[in-house]
């Protein structure tokens, strides 16, 4: 064996730094180019008068974009509008997607049927599912109004009012309701699988203990599924919450922001400042008045799956 | 005696039917558009008759609202290619993806010859060629362009013409004949007190509400501009600085209050730009002011629906004032990293022969693309034309309302000339924002008309500040 054979043998395999950069390096190279230089881009131009129709960095500003749009009636509620949907969204998912792997973690007739249908809604592009419930919840042919009319829910003299339709994308908190239900929908198929990957992994034995000790559904539930789904359960909401908080689509496609302001959020508002309005600069402000929150959301979520997963493997 | 007078008599007659035949055969031959022709020269400028090898031509505009148009404009767009020896792509996208189209061409400098936008393309300003010479020319050879078009392309203040226009919509009102007949408005309503007064008449008795937006979407702006000018008031002075926060404002927003509360559901805050068209189609408003592509589409979908329809022209205020605003503007613009002289050139040629030919654009959309130019197609405007003698409309003159709707059509920036503040307002709905503040309570009229005014001005002040807007000097 010469000496050359001996380096090459403890090269690149042995060298568990280098090694993990390698790996590392491809999602490095797309953070830093799809993430990182939009970001930075973003910052510069928000402190310039940059327009759609001259979008080169210049014409330093200062915060001067920040304070204009903190100063406009619709940032207020747009903030307000990015929380609760975001909330509503990441609680009503992890909900039913705790409950769907609930389900979907015991055998039963039509499984397999009931996965692909569960499924479904995930593999339908965002513009789609949008336009669907634009129908669904359309102010004239709503087939959701047809249904209450029919069981005297809706219409006069019943308990939703004398009117024939709801209306839900013209008003404030049933708009809200809507984008909400349109995002839950949406991303529950995803967290879904998140959640049930976590709830195969916890091992059989620790249930059917439980249920010698006469532990119910619930008290099982609560003292054992969940606190051994808490890692995973951070992952589903970290993801979640980030999807909800910087998409634009599903109220672009829907309420577009109105009544008023009433359903505005940060990403479309952004967008109709920045890209419809011409006003690029003041639509990169408003779009990194999202990051604090987001970087606080992943700081947090991040910390709090650590401790779970650190916990959880304490003797 | 009395059969040679008979014999004159009948051959005297006969002359006549004949004469009125050839008549007849020589003004329906004179409604024909005249055969697609391209030239070399139109006015000051001058073209190659045929451009050198390899020269190509990329056009993005959107899909029309009347289908027939795009297939006639790729068929003709192939033909002018073919006579100029220039290679030419055409694609058509959606409405809404004109403006971030044209945006993110800028922004990678790279894109598209010639982009089409459907609204006034000032914020770009920055970003586009000066086509003063295509301008110029076009007006040499076409005559006069219409101001409801050249207030959308030209800044005068920088002298600058930043488009070129070569058609728009006008933006009448349509009303279901049979309802407001009912009402005792045979002939629709003519004022906004009609508009109340029949609207409330009509939701009470059949539960048809009026269909004017309130939401953040095109036509909605267009309705709360119509009002806001027909009640005497103004977004902006004729140098483009904010006149918004005025007693006649304030008494415009009252009546759209009034009006939503009384004979309108909350449906108008939830519409996008089909939706009015969709409910009126549907038989579910009684009145709307809209383009006439969608009577267009329910003349082959629902034919009766079509016949119910009526048009009328702008409201008027109750100072007596008439303005509506047109419904869409065809204004191509070169964007400034078209550097290619041969592209360039052959671009400018394009629009103007499609100038020369618009008497085909003007058909090939039933009716819906109105000329810049006006005397480009002079069947529109002839006697038993094709305004006053539409064969598909009963009756046929059911569309004369459309021919004086230049003398009533305003436009973003009225009285003045858009600019890239008045592009950036209409763009991001304030003023349908306004009015549905204060129909919701959540502000009154004049509080909705003041913080609106206030969001206006920062954003006059700031394109002030880069020397787009004021008064060009004496």
């Amino acid at each position: 064996m010469n000496g050359a054979e001996t380096t090459a043998r403890v090269g690149l395999g042995d060298r568990d730094r280098l090694l993990g950069w390698l790996m590392l390096a491809p999602s490095l190279l797309y953070i830093a180019a799809l993430v990182g230089l939009p970001f930075f881009l973003a910052i510069a131009l928000s402190m310039t008068s940059a327009t759609v129709g001259d979008p080169s960095i210049h014409g330093f500003v200062g915060l001067g974009n920040f304070v204009q749009v903190l100063h406009e009636s619709a940032f207020p509620l747009a903030l307000r509008n990015s929380v609760i949907v975001t909330l509503g969204t990441l609680i009503l998912t992890l909900v039913l997607a705790t409950a769907e792997s609930e389900l979907l973690v015991r055998d039963f007739r039509g499984k397999r049927l009931l996965q692909i249908l569960l499924i479904l809604p995930w593999a339908m592009p965002v513009s789609l599912a949008a336009i669907d419930w634009l129908w669904l919840l359309d102010s004239e042919f709503s087939p959701v109004d047809w249904l209450l009319r029919h069981i005297h829910l809706l219409g006069p003299g019943s308990p939703l009012g004398p009117a024939n339709h709801l209306y839900y994308y013209g008003k404030e908190w049933l708009g809200l309701g809507a984008i909400v239900a349109i995002n839950v929908w949406r991303l529950l198929p995803f967290a879904t699988i998140i959640v049930l990957a976590g709830r195969t992994s916890i091992a059989r034995d620790i249930f059917e203990q439980a249920q010698v000790d006469g532990a119910g559904f619930f008290r099982t539930l609560f003292s054992i599924t969940l606190p051994a789904l808490l890692p995973i359960l951070m992952v589903a909401s970290m993801f979640t919450a980030l999807l909800v908080f910087g998409d634009m689509a599903v109220t672009a496609l829907t309420t577009r922001g109105g009544p008023g302001y009433a359903t505005q959020v940060l990403p479309y508002w952004a967008y109709l400042k920045g890209i419809d309005g011409g006003a690029l600069s003041e639509g990169a402000a408003v779009a990194l008045f999202m990051f604090p929150v987001l970087l606080a959301g992943a700081i947090l979520a991040l910390r709090m799956a650590y401790r779970a997963e650190s916990q959880g493997d304490r003797p | 005696m009395m059969k040679s007078a008979m014999k004159r008599y009948l051959f005297r007659g006969g002359i006549c039917v004949l004469a009125m035949l050839l008549t007849t055969a020589a003004a329906a031959a004179d409604l024909q558009p005249a055969p697609v022709h391209f030239s070399s020269k139109y006015g000051s400028m001058s073209f190659p008759a045929s451009f050198p090898a390899g020269t190509t031509l990329t056009i993005t505009q959107w899909s029309h609202f009347v289908p027939r148009y795009d297939k006639w404009f790729d068929q003709y767009a192939q033909e002018w290619g073919k006579h100029n020896n220039v290679k030419v792509t055409v694609q058509h996208i959606n409405l809404g993806d004109l403006v971030p189209t044209l945006a993110a061409s800028i922004a990678a400098g790279k894109g598209s010859t010639l982009i089409e936008t459907i609204s006034t393309p000032a914020s770009f300003i920055e970003g586009l060629q000066d086509l003063a010479d295509v301008n110029h020319a076009a007006e040499q050879a076409f005559g006069k362009q219409d101001a409801v078009c050249t207030s959308q392309s030209y800044l005068p203040l920088k002298k600058a013409w930043y488009g070129y226009c070569h058609g728009w919509v006008p933006d009448p009102g349509d009303y279901r004949i049979s309802l407001w007949k009912a009402a005792g408005y045979p002939n629709g309503p003519r004022s906004y007190a009609d508009l109340y007064a029949g609207g409330v008449k009509i939701f009470q008795k059949t539960g048809i509400p009026v269909g004017v937006g309130m939401s953040p979407e095109l036509d909605s702006e267009f309705y709360a501009r119509s009002l806001i000018w027909s009640y005497g008031g103004s977004v902006f002075d004729k140098c483009g600085n904010v006149a918004l926060d005025s007693p006649q404002v304030v008494k415009a927003v009252e009546f759209q209050t009034k009006l939503f509360k009384d004979a309108e559901t909350p449906e108008v805050f939830s519409w996008n730009p089909a939706s009015n068209n969709q409910a009126f189609v549907s038989g579910q408003a009684s009145y709307i002011q809209n383009s006439i592509s969608f009577y267009r589409t329910a003349q082959q979908a629902n034919a009766k629906n079509a016949a119910d329809t009526g048009f009328s022209p702008g409201l008027k205020g109750p100072g007596g004032e008439v303005h509506q605003t047109s419904h869409v503007w065809f204004i191509y613009v070169l964007p400034k990293y078209v550097t290619d002289h041969e592209q360039t050139l052959a671009a400018k040629k394009f629009l103007l022969d499609l100038t020369a030919n618009y008497s085909w654009a003007t058909r090939e959309s039933e009716l819906y693309n109105f000329p810049a130019f006006p005397k480009t197609v002079p069947q529109l405007w002839a006697h038993n034309g094709w305004l006053d003698h539409d064969a598909s409309s009963v009756p046929t003159d059911k569309l004369e309302v459309l021919r004086n709707a230049v003398e009533w059509t305003a436009w973003p920036g009225y009285p003045g000339f858009a600019n890239p503040a008045a592009s950036e307002v209409y763009n991001t709905h304030l003023l349908s924002t306004m009015m549905a503040q204060a129909a919701l309570g959540k502000k009154t009229p004049a509080q909705a008309v003041k913080d609106t005014a206030a969001q206006v001005a920062s954003i006059v002040a700031k394109w002030k500040a880069k020397g787009y807007i004021g008064c060009p000097a004496k």
